[in-house]
């Protein structure tokens, strides 16, 4: 596959990603200038004033990741039609993500005052033990996350540095061809569990001895840093917006090129067939391997359209969008680019059968086939997508992580009489720190860290989906019976992965799933999400009811019509 | 102003809206996922049973014919729902005042009132 395009590819998906770069550090300064306009350094800086636009809550909300963009391909080209069923929650998503929680949260955000997720279930069930528990989950998740994160966007730099970057830093590696990047790069950005054993290989290989990984780790790590940094949480949402339009613009020049060059979909079906020598890549459960039995298409409804609701990074969205017309419109807009987006990817990579044969290595076979269908500057901007969605997704989770340490900790326990221009330099150098230390850490991850990542998601929506639902509509629902709920989803969730991978050491394989070393115990054939989830319900509801309940007046004050805080009519 | 609301008082309509969103948003999940889960498992999975070869692809625009009922069919019409909720059903309220100063004036005179439960 040695084809010319691959190198002029090459040099483009360069220029793209310093493109990239280079628009990224522009929003940062012009999120700068506009959060300056506004007062309340914290609420501008941490959660742009409360005031998001309809089309970046919709497009930064429950948008595929970067990982995901690379990875879902791969799946499609391997297991055929069924994967669809696997992704096709997406098509209630806008309502659930956005519809059940949204009005609520937003409510509650503005009533309590509260900036971060843990200042939200700490002023809404009264509980400083709560918030408590939630900063050392939201560490813990996205510490481990942004690691991975991290490693990701400098091993994808590492990959497209000109070789005569290469000669001047000295590394004793032999030069890859432009083919080989490809795949590579494939590997690095995709999150997918099949693709992970790939990258695990291959993170041995990038210590900090590697010092072309450590310099793409720097320059990733420098810019990403200083125009998250520079520009709080609207920065972060602008270049989000900007790699989903990217991805968007993407799909929809790729859609007809795979159409044409394949001769239509059932070609690529048929295709599909005859490689895999099994007729199920046209049916469930998948082509090869039991891939997607009914049980986990179940499972994944959850996965995808209930688990996105208990993201972190959801709830920040939510208690920051501007009103209730904009929540809807946001819906409005997800809905159409969910239709337009991933039902395309699905047929484009049926077609990929017919279009590119019998690929061994599957998790290339979205770099190489935009490489194949596209003309080489748009492939490098297709290809620099995903690239684009690690650095947002990363200054998301570096702001939820800085805004816990200003608030929880510095403003809440060292100074709670900091002035204002203390919190904001507090602010600046909170981020800076928290992404200085994840890039040290990112010089040479511990490999125990990949099983954090894998179950991070589920592990995230099983701690904090159920709080989340009960404080915004129960009034029974208290501080101790939200304690337990958080604990019961993180420890199920991570018990079942934890399981499954030591047996998954062993040799054992569950038939089920895409597989691989990082696959879960299925219980009973479903997915983690759903077990840790429904737990965390039941140990919510069960723990509230033995417990006492929460002070009346506190729950009038989230449940009735609007009041000041006690004491604070005046104010 | 009081700082409490009497039992019985007037129920706050975000609350009322809230829970109607809510409410519509779960039962729209679990029909959609059901309905997709289910037509999928009878006309596309191999079970026993139900041995299905590329004859049985019937293409529809050429998309199997089991995927085209099961997922496309329902992906279109759920949009359309999300839409016509969002844009003609969902209500629109005022999410109220933003206490953010006051939590802010809170932390910093000490004040927090609250117990470690």
């Amino acid at each position: 596959m040695n084809s010319p395009e691959p190198v002029q590819a090459e040099l483009a998906t360069f220029l793209a990603l310093v493109l990239f770069m280079v628009i990224s550090l522009g929003l940062g300064v012009v999120a700068n200038m506009v959060g300056r306009v506004k007062t309340g350094f914290l609420k501008s800086y941490f959660l742009g004033n409360r005031s998001l636009g309809a089309f970046a809550v919709a497009l930064t909300a429950a948008v595929m990741s970067g990982g995901t963009f690379m990875g879902f391909p791969s799946l499609v080209y391997k297991f055929g039609w069924v994967v669809g069923l696997w992704i096709c929650s997406y098509m209630v998503i806008p309502v659930t993500v956005l519809g059940v929680l949204g009005k609520r949260i937003g409510q509650l955000a503005r009533r309590t005052g509260a900036i971060t997720l843990p200042d939200f279930f700490r002023e809404r069930f009264e509980s400083p033990l709560l918030g408590l528990i939630t900063s050392l989950l939201v560490l813990f998740f996205l510490t481990s996350n942004l690691i991975a994160q991290f490693k990701a966007g400098g091993l994808i730099l590492k990959l497209v540095l000109p070789q005569s970057v290469h000669q001047v830093i000295g590394t004793n590696e032999p030069p890859k061809s432009a083919d080989e990047k490809i795949g590579a790069m494939a590997a690095a950005s995709s999150d997918e569990p099949v693709a992970k054993p790939v990258e695990t290989k291959k993170s041995t290989a990038n210590t900090f001895r590697d010092r072309a990984y450590v310099l793409g780790l720097v320059i990733f790590s420098v810019t990403v840093i200083f125009y998250t940094a520079y520009g709080g949480f609207l920065a972060a949402i602008w270049t989000d917006v900007f790699q989903s339009l990217v991805m968007a613009v993407g799909v929809m020049i790729l859609f007809p090129l795979a159409m044409n060059a394949a001769g239509g979909i059932n070609a690529g079906t048929l295709a599909g067939i005859a490689q895999t020598g099994d007729d199920s890549f046209a049916f469930g459960p998948g082509a090869s391997r039991n891939f997607h039995p009914i049980s986990l298409a179940l499972s994944f409804f959850v996965m995808w359209a209930i688990s996105a609701m208990g993201q972190p990074s959801t709830i920040v969205r939510l208690m920051a969008f501007r009103d209730t017309k904009t929540l809807r419109w946001s819906i409005i807009y997800l809905t159409l680019y969910n239709l337009v987006i991933y039902v395309p990817l699905i047929f484009i990579f049926i077609c990929a059968r017919q279009i590119l044969p019998n690929l061994t290595r599957t998790d290339e076979v979205m770099p190489r086939l935009v490489i194949t269908l596209a003309n080489p500057y748009v492939a490098g901007l297709i290809l620099a997508a995903p690239f684009g969605a690690v650095m947002s997704t990363v200054s998301g989770w570096l702001l939820i992580i800085s805004s816990g340490l200003v608030r929880d900790l510095y403003q809440r326990f060292v100074n709670p009489h900091a002035s204002e221009k203390q919190i904001e330099r507090a602010s600046y150098m909170g981020t800076v720190f928290v992404g200085v230390l994840v890039c040290i850490l990112a010089l040479n991850p511990p490999e125990y860290l990949q099983l954090i990542v894998v179950f991070s998601s589920s592990g995230m929506a099983a701690s904090f989906l159920a709080p989340a639902a009960y404080g915004a509509f129960w009034r029974r629902a208290n501080g101790l019976g939200m304690i337990a709920s958080m604990v019961t989803g993180a420890g199920v969730t991570l018990a079942l992965y934890a399981v499954g991978m030591v047996w998954a050491s062993d040799g054992y394989d569950s038939g089920i799933g895409a597989g691989g070393l990082f696959a879960p115990y299925y219980l009973l054939g479903y997915d983690p999400c759903v077990w840790g989830i429904s737990l965390s319900f039941l140990a919510g509801a069960v723990v509230t009811l033995l417990t006492p309940a929460p002070r009346e007046e506190h729950v009038e004050r989230m449940f009735g019509l609007d009041t000041p805080l006690p004491g604070l009519a005046k104010a | 102003m009081t700082t409490t609301q009497q039992p019985g008082a007037p129920e706050d309509p975000v609350y009322k809206n809230g829970l109607k969103d809510a409410r519509f948003g779960m039962i729209f999940w679990a029909i959609a996922t059901f309905f997709v889960c289910g037509c999928a498992y009878f006309l596309g999975y191999q079970r026993p049973g139900q041995k299905l070869t590329s004859a049985d692809i019937q293409p529809i625009f050429g998309i199997p014919k089991w995927f085209f009922i099961s997922v496309v069919v329902p992906w279109v019409v759920c949009s359309v729902v999300c839409v016509v909720y969002a844009g003609f059903i969902m209500t629109d309220d005022d999410l109220g005042r933003d206490h953010t100063d006051e939590l802010e004036q809170e932390i910093r005179e000490g004040a927090d009132i609250h117990e470690l439960s």
